[in-house]
């Protein structure tokens, strides 16, 4: 239970680090995304595992679990569609741009 | 194990003042979004290690609010940028 807690925060902590200093948005968005969805899974495991599998708390972070890993890349998704659409620019030294170079106009 | 539960709170609440530097610093709306929905994601495990630790089970309904319905300001900004119609 420990382990996962510490698993958990670390990853929270290097997530936000990561949106923190990350140079472009959609590197940012990467470490929202996975960072932040791996770190709150163990933490959710953890509050059932400390409460007891059969009580509310297990049950509703179970619920709020399955919720974070469907809702996250949903909403990671139409972001970063909806941030390249309205012509964000990218990093410098990012190296491809393939939707970019696929348009004629 | 109380001392974990509040913890770990205390943790996650250092991790969302670090995202917060993000959402006042953000240079376009797009930064300041993605760090608000990273915050209500964190927000919704402060809540519930909150309730395991004050043995509240109403404040469960929060954080399965917060989980499942955070998403829909992300869902609204991009569809209006990109489309231009809510």
């Amino acid at each position: 239970m420990v382990l996962l807690c510490v698993l958990g925060v670390f990853f929270s902590f290097t997530g936000a680090l990561g949106i923190l200093r990350m140079p472009d948005l959609y590197t940012r968005i990467q470490c929202s995304t996975k960072t932040i969805t791996a770190g709150a899974i163990p933490l959710l495991c953890a509050v059932a595992l400390a409460k007891g599998f059969d009580t509310a708390y297990a049950a509703r972070a179970l619920i709020v679990a399955v919720l974070l890993f469907l809702v996250n890349p949903i909403a990671a998704h139409a972001l970063v569609r909806a941030a390249y659409k309205s012509g964000i620019p990218m990093w410098d030294g990012s190296v491809k741009d393939e939707p970019g170079q696929r348009s004629t106009r | 194990m109380t001392a974990l539960l509040v913890g770990v709170c205390i943790a996650q609440l250092c991790v969302v003042g670090l995202l917060l530097i993000r959402l006042a610093r953000g240079p376009s709306v797009a930064d300041r979004i993605v760090a608000l929905n990273t915050i209500s994601t964190e927000c919704a495990t402060i809540v519930l290690f909150f309730a395991a630790f004050a043995d509240r089970t109403v404040y469960l309904d929060v954080a399965i609010w917060l989980a499942s319905f955070s998403y829909l300001g992300a869902l609204v900004w991009a569809r209006y940028t990109e489309r231009g119609l809510l």
